[in-house]
Parts: structure tokens; sequence; C-alpha cells
């Protein structure tokens, strides 16, 4: 039987420029599928995946989600990451911030 | 019913005491050890007013300990830990602790089996991000350790805090969870009155605290001044052992261990709170860990006992 785990990124946070989510270590899963939700009022937002050898150094992986003002929730996933992976969300600012929450789901 | 018992060879290196209730080692994945958040009980799923945001602990994941130039450190058997992580900011350790400066793992249980002693014991290593050069050592504040426990009568929380260094000077000493006399529930919740907390409760966010690292909620442990194992790079860790009894039926600190030596705390009570609704017979272990810097620092769980008699 598969082990799996959720772990919240982001809770409820506010954003007001480019984010991204701390280094998590995700090694010891074969697939992580990232949901990102919006509460309230918020601009198009691009979201984009990133691995890392280190936790350091980032390289996008993966298709980039948009996730549209009328829209609260998208999904990323990726299934050959590696070990550190985070998640970033572009588009919020000081005149359009959001509130956002992430989270990741693992599973190997 | 004959019992016939066969005990794991990693417990050689621990010392539990007469009943293990928990033996966590993360090559098999979190054990139940959880993320601490505030409650969301209140409009919109927000929660309780506080001069500190309880919402925002980085979370804890299953490390293998890998490492910038050097290669995976695996855990100190197998592959796993769990590591409690911090993000990169941290407020002057004489304020209340920024958003995200600390990492909190806890387990939630109850009582079992009528306990007159509760005791912890764990193989952990610790190092910040190795994002810039240099030894690192002094980007790490603190990491702790507390048992939150309530009885039929009283809320109360034996724990044990290294303070490891304070804006950048190293201090290296232990502390223990007690409240100083004379702190009011305002002075407690950083000046909100209406706070959730009742002195005594959360003392790893409340609290004042002042320059030379005493505050209200930590005393100095006497004679706890302790050169910890520090490697010579933050991408090389070493594993160290320890150990926290506690009296339940006296309420009462018995002893610290930390690598090989022992701390003798018996006499000293943490601080007594009331009881708060419904938990009664709870019984957590929380580990936790702060950094000084814009800089995360990492505390790695090989493994956990916890074990009572």
């Amino acid at each position: 039987m598969h082990t799996t785990n959720t772990s919240v990124l982001t809770r409820r946070v506010w954003i007001r420029s480019d984010y991204a989510t701390l280094p998590y270590e995700a090694g010891w899963a074969t697939e992580a599928v990232f949901f990102t939700q919006v509460e309230g009022e918020h601009p198009d937002l691009t979201i984009t995946t990133d691995i890392s050898p280190d936790g350091i150094n980032w390289i996008a992986r993966g298709e980039p989600r948009t996730l549209g003002s009328d829209q609260s929730i998208a999904e990323s996933s990726l299934t050959t990451f590696g070990n550190w992976v985070r998640l970033r969300v572009e588009g919020a600012s000081e005149d359009q911030p959001a509130r956002i929450l992430v989270h990741v789901n693992l599973k190997g | 019913m004959q019992k016939t018992l066969s005990y794991d060879h990693q417990l050689e290196r621990f010392n539990p005491l007469d009943r293990v209730i928990t033996f966590d080692d993360f090559d098999r994945g979190f054990n139940g050890w959880m993320d601490l958040t505030p409650n969301f009980v209140y409009d919109n799923y927000e929660s309780f007013n506080s001069a500190v945001d309880l919402t925002s602990w980085a979370p804890s994941m299953l490390s293998s300990a890998p490492m910038r130039f050097a290669a995976s450190h695996g855990s100190m058997e197998g592959t796993y830990s769990l590591k409690l992580t911090t993000g990169a900011v941290a407020a002057p350790h004489t304020q209340p602790p920024a958003d995200g400066s600390m990492g909190i793992a806890l387990k939630r249980l109850s009582r079992f089996g009528d306990p007159s002693k509760i005791q912890i014991e764990a193989w952990y290593s610790y190092t910040p991000a190795q994002d810039r050069i240099g030894l690192g050592e002094e980007d790490i504040r603190a990491f702790g350790f507390y048992f939150d426990v309530q009885d039929g009568e009283h809320r109360y929380m034996p724990g044990v805090r290294y303070v490891n260094s304070l804006g950048g000077k190293l201090v290296k000493k232990w502390q223990y969870w007690k409240v100083a006399d004379g702190v009011t529930h305002a002075d407690w919740n950083f000046g909100v009155e209406d706070g959730w907390c009742a002195p005594g409760i959360d003392n790893l966010w409340y609290g004042r605290r002042h320059e030379d690292g005493s505050s209200d909620g930590y005393q100095w442990v006497p004679g706890g001044e302790q050169d910890l194992l520090y490697n010579e790079s933050p991408d090389k860790i070493n594993w160290l052992y320890f150990r926290l009894l506690v009296d339940v039926q006296k309420r009462e600190y018995i002893e610290l261990q930390s690598m090989d030596t022992v701390f003798d705390l018996r006499g000293i009570q943490p601080t007594l709170a009331e009881r708060y609704r419904s938990i009664d017979n709870l019984i957590n272990p929380i580990f936790y860990v702060e950094t000084d810097t814009d800089r995360p620092v990492h505390f790695f769980l090989d493994s956990v006992v916890y074990s009572t008699e």
C-alpha cells in the first residue's frame, strides 16, 4: 500500500508580489499534486512548479497554470521531480493582492 | 493470554521507561507527527486574536538530509528523518516571534495506563540552509521540546529549550519552561487583553523576552551551559541524544539528559494553569526550532520514543 501525506505549504497568506513556497523535500514520493486556492477577489495568477538539486537553486518543471480572477482553485502535478519541490505564484500586487492557500499531496 | 515481547534493535540506543507508548522512526512515514495550527473556529474559519501569527509556521517534512555540496546524509539509521524548518525571517529575540520564524511538530495523544512518569527521547540534528558562506552556527537561535499535559485539575507544559544563539552571538545554554513571578495575562499575550493563552501555556511564543535571553516563560537550567556538537560546515550534521523525564503525579520535572550530560531538575514545577475545556487527560509531545536571522534553519528527528511508568 502506498504512503500518502498532505502538507499545507501556505496557509491563507496575503501576497502582494511574486511569491514562492518554502523549499519542500518530497523525495520519498513518486507523485505530487499541488492545489492552489484563493479566497476572495484576486487578479489573474500564474502558477509554476519548480524543482531543485539542493533547495537553493531552482528550475521550472511542469506546465504553468493560470488561475483566472473568476476561478478559486487550480491544480499542478509532478511525477518526476527528484527531491526538492516548490510552487511559485505570480500576478499579485499591492493594488491587487490575493489570499492564497496551497496544499501539496504526496504519494509513493 | 501469554505474551512474547521482542524489541526492535533500534531501541538499544534509547532508555525507555517500562511501557513504550510510541516509537517513531520516520523511515516509515510521518507517524502521526503534524504541524501545529491554531483553532479555526471563528467566522470564516479565522482563529483567535493574537500578537503572534499562529498560522504561519513552516510545514514539517520527511527529509533524506540532502546538502548543497555534501551528499544526502540519510538518517541515523535508514534514509528519512522528520525535518522541522523555518522561513527566512526572524524578529529580534526581544520581540514576539516573526511570522514563519519557527518550525513546530507535535503528536496528538491522550493519557493511557495511569502513569506516574512520562519520558520523551530523541536522536536529532540541526543546521541552517547552506545559502551563504560560513559556518552558520550562529544563525540557529534555539530548539526545544515540551509536553502539553492536562489532567483533571491543571493544564501545564513541562519543556526545555536550547538557546544556541541570540542576535548572532552564541549562548549555548539550556532553559526550562516556567513563568516568572508576577506575569499578568496581558503581559503574557503581548498586550492583547483577551488573549487566548494563560501564563504557562505556549511559552514557545508568549511572554516578554529580554536582551540576555531570559524571558517571562523560560528560566535558565542551573549549570545548563553545554557546547553541543555542531560540525564544521552547514552541510555536515551529526546525530545527538536527548531525553526529558517528567513526574506527572507530582507535576514536577525530574531530569533533562543531553548527550551524556544529565541535568537534575527535581523539585521544579512547571507553571500550573487552570484546566481548559474538554481536553482532560491530554498528553502531547512537541518539538520546535527557531531561526535567529533571515535564513531557514532545520531540525532533524531521526526517531522518537515516548514511554511511561
